[in-house]
């Protein structure tokens, strides 16, 4: 009975303890605060960024940031075999010429029959349908245009998540040539069987270093892992092994050169 | 819980900082693998000839054909074949027209044109590199050449401008268009040692020993060769210095037993090679002065044709036949550290890659009675031990020599009796048969 009526009374205690409303007020107060000031720094940040940001991003004229996309894989056809006759040893494939077909002689000392009908020749079928000769097998003359895709049709594709984007500076746009020997001699440091084959298609490490005004790279690191560490191992293992671009172009004032690297398995 | 509100305008403030713009001064450039073609296109317009002088022609032609052919020959463009280049021979950066360049057919991304005079048995050349692509600021090489007018000279200006063209566009590595290959050549009956262009002109003999010499290294200063030469004390290592045109003492090469294939290290102060002073031959190691000789292998066996691994100079590569058939092993140069990395057939003849990460050598993978196989130029990725074949199915090649710029690979090849000298890319493209005189072997790139 005792337990019954203590049992009641601790309910009963309970449920005026959920009955009775909380202290919510000064945690609201808190959280209201703190969202204010949230929004404010928010605010007083994009007020400034917007006042001080004098990154010309896009804008025309030096010291513009310009976005450069070259294209990931190009659609060209494979080693094609060159079947031209100035660029190769071998015979062109011109047709022999056709060796004149020897004219029915015609009996001039005949005389004609009047009325005389003559029969039309039985055209014999051939017994094995000759092969069309190809219409374009002709001999070109001239080198075929090389394979190449011109650089300036890749960069009018400008989507920003291009491989190759050059902010900050003109450099790339000066010495697109150099950055072209950045990515070739790296690229061809990069030991593919050295990521690991399971690593997924199209995953991307992307590394940092410094390039000096002598061309040696220097400060590697990894700025972007790609989630394979085989993969970032690999591609800063590719920018380590070169010993140098050759130095920054002289026209350059720069002391040095911030690169990063991307390597897409 | 208490949230402490200081750390907020902190917070802020970092938020800003990261956010601000970047306040570097330094350029920034992002690029990355699998952005196509790998070679650049290039044209090589004809130098314009100034002035009226009769050798100017001459000059001209030789002057073009040369700086054609070092362009083609250096395995990093694809040079643009004269029947597409435009008509056009610029002969100053107000007269060239880019557009012509750039567009079909020739498609070069990069154009070397300039003029070219002969005026008072002076040669003088201006040459430009221009990139096609790029309007605004075109370009990347200028040059001007001032020389007394011949076709050597002419020649040679062409090498050097190239050279230029190829240090700029091939990322910090030297041309070899100024470099040498010394070979042994038979072809005045006693086995010589004898020079050429990398391109095989220029021939020329260096030794008159009337013996046999073999194996010519030439120092990393190009001013000694070292060679082993049959002589009165048999197989003896001899020096030859290119300065005094005249043999000069090594010491250390002449003790009894045979003394052979030699090989500096890449700060030319001290040579390898093989002796059998003790019995068996085994790997020597002397000064270039030929004092402080020391042995370094010591095992049953012969021990043959060292080579530094030419990035450390730390390194050797050599040919042990301590396992029964020849194998490549590369050990440190104290002896140290051997490893062996053929893993069977007949290999001999290393040679370290510039890098320092490759090297070649000649190898029969299936030697044996009833196995015939080829001897075939091999280059094989130290770290990796991973190997490819570079020449196949034409006769027997031997004696790789890596030229300085990594590239390029010289060999001898024989075929039907015939040894000749063949250079090609190192990835066995665009071979070359360098010597056409009789028999020639054994060749050695120079070092710059």
């Amino acid at each position: 009975m005792n337990s019954l009526l203590d049992g009641t009374q601790h309910l009963g205690a309970q449920l005026e303890r959920e009955l009775t409303p909380e202290p919510i007020f000064a945690p609201a107060a808190g959280s209201l605060a703190l969202h204010g000031v949230l929004f404010g720094s928010l605010l007083f940040y994009g007020i400034l960024s917007g006042l001080l940001h004098h990154n010309l991003w896009g804008n025309p004229g030096t010291g513009g940031a310009i976005q450069v996309s070259l294209v990931n894989a190009l659609p060209l056809p494979a080693e094609q075999q060159n079947d031209n006759v100035l660029t190769t040893q071998n015979p062109s494939k011109a047709p022999a010429e056709p060796t004149p077909k020897a004219k029915q002689a015609v009996d001039e000392t005949a005389i004609p029959i009047a009325g005389k009908q003559e029969k039309p020749k039985k055209q014999p079928a051939p017994k094995n349908k000759q092969p069309q000769p190809k219409q374009n097998n002709l001999a070109q003359f001239g080198e075929q245009a090389g394979s190449f895709m011109p650089r300036s049709a890749m960069a009018q594709n400008t989507a920003s998540n291009g491989p190759v984007s050059i902010s900050n500076g003109d450099f790339g746009t000066r010495f697109g040539w150099y950055v072209e020997i950045i990515k070739r001699k790296v690229s061809q440091n990069w030991n593919r069987y050295e990521v690991d084959s399971r690593t997924s298609k199209g995953a991307t490490a992307e590394i940092y270093f410094r390039v000096s005004r002598q061309g040696v790279p220097s400060s590697f690191k990894i700025n972007t892992a790609s989630g394979s560490p085989t993969l970032d191992q690999s591609c800063l293992r590719a920018t380590q092994r070169v010993d140098t671009f050759g130095p920054l172009p002289p026209e350059s004032n720069d002391q040095w050169l911030d690169v990063t690297y991307d390597c897409t398995y | 819980m208490k949230t402490d509100f200081r750390i907020v305008p902190i917070f802020a403030f970092l938020l800003f900082c990261l956010g601000s713009p970047q306040l570097r001064a330094q350029d920034w450039v992002h690029t990355g693998t699998n952005l196509g073609n790998d070679r650049i296109r290039i044209a090589a317009a004809d130098f314009k000839p100034v002035g009226a002088d009769p050798q100017t022609p001459a000059l001209k032609a030789a002057f073009d054909a040369t700086l054609y052919n070092d362009l083609a020959n250096a395995g990093i463009f694809d040079l643009v074949s004269k029947s597409l280049s435009p008509q056009a021979t610029p002969g100053s950066p107000q007269e060239i027209n880019l557009a012509q360049w750039s567009d079909a057919p020739a498609n070069a991304a990069m154009v070397a044109f300039g003029a070219l005079s002969s005026a008072n048995g002076r040669l003088v050349v201006y040459g430009w590199l221009f990139d096609t692509h790029n309007t605004a600021n075109p370009q990347v090489l200028g040059k001007q050449y001032n020389e007394a007018a011949s076709q050597d000279s002419a020649r040679a200006v062409a090498h050097r401008f190239a050279d230029e063209i190829i240090l700029r566009l091939g990322g910090g590595i030297n041309g070899i268009a100024e470099t040498k290959i010394y070979f042994v050549s038979s072809r005045t009956g006693a086995k010589e040692i004898w020079a050429m262009d990398y391109d095989g002109q220029n021939q020329r003999a260096i030794t008159r020993l009337g013996s046999i010499s073999l194996s010519p290294r030439i120092s990393p200063d190009n001013t000694r060769l070292a060679f082993a030469s049959l002589g009165r004390e048999g197989w003896s290592i001899r020096m030859y210095s290119l300065e005094l045109d005249r043999p000069v003492a090594f010491p250390a090469g002449t003790a009894g037993g045979g003394n052979f294939s030699p090989a500096w290290s890449a700060d030319g102060s001290r040579i390898a090679f093989s002796s059998s002073r003790t019995g068996d031959p085994e790997i020597w190691i002397a000064d270039a002065s030929g004092a402080n000789l020391r042995r370094l292998t010591n095992f049953r066996g012969p021990d043959l044709a060292p080579t530094w691994n030419p990035r450390t100079d730390a390194q050797l590569a050599w040919v042990s036949g301590r396992t029964g058939e020849p194998q490549i092993y590369i050990m440190d140069q104290d002896g140290a550290n051997i490893q062996r990395l053929t893993d069977g057939g007949y290999a001999i003849s290393p040679s370290w890659a510039p890098n320092g990460q490759l090297i070649t050598f000649s190898w029969n993978r299936k030697y044996g009675p009833g196995d015939p196989g080829g001897q075939d130029i091999y280059v094989m990725d130290i770290a990796s031990k991973r190997w490819l074949q570079i020449t196949h199915e034409s006769g027997s090649n031997d004696y790789p020599s890596w030229a300085p710029d990594g590239r390029h690979i010289v060999f001898e090849r024989a075929i039907g009796g015939h040894t000749e000298i063949w250079s090609m890319l190192a990835d066995g493209a665009e071979q070359h048969q360098l010597t056409h005189t009789g028999n020639n072997f054994m060749p050695n790139w120079s070092w710059k």
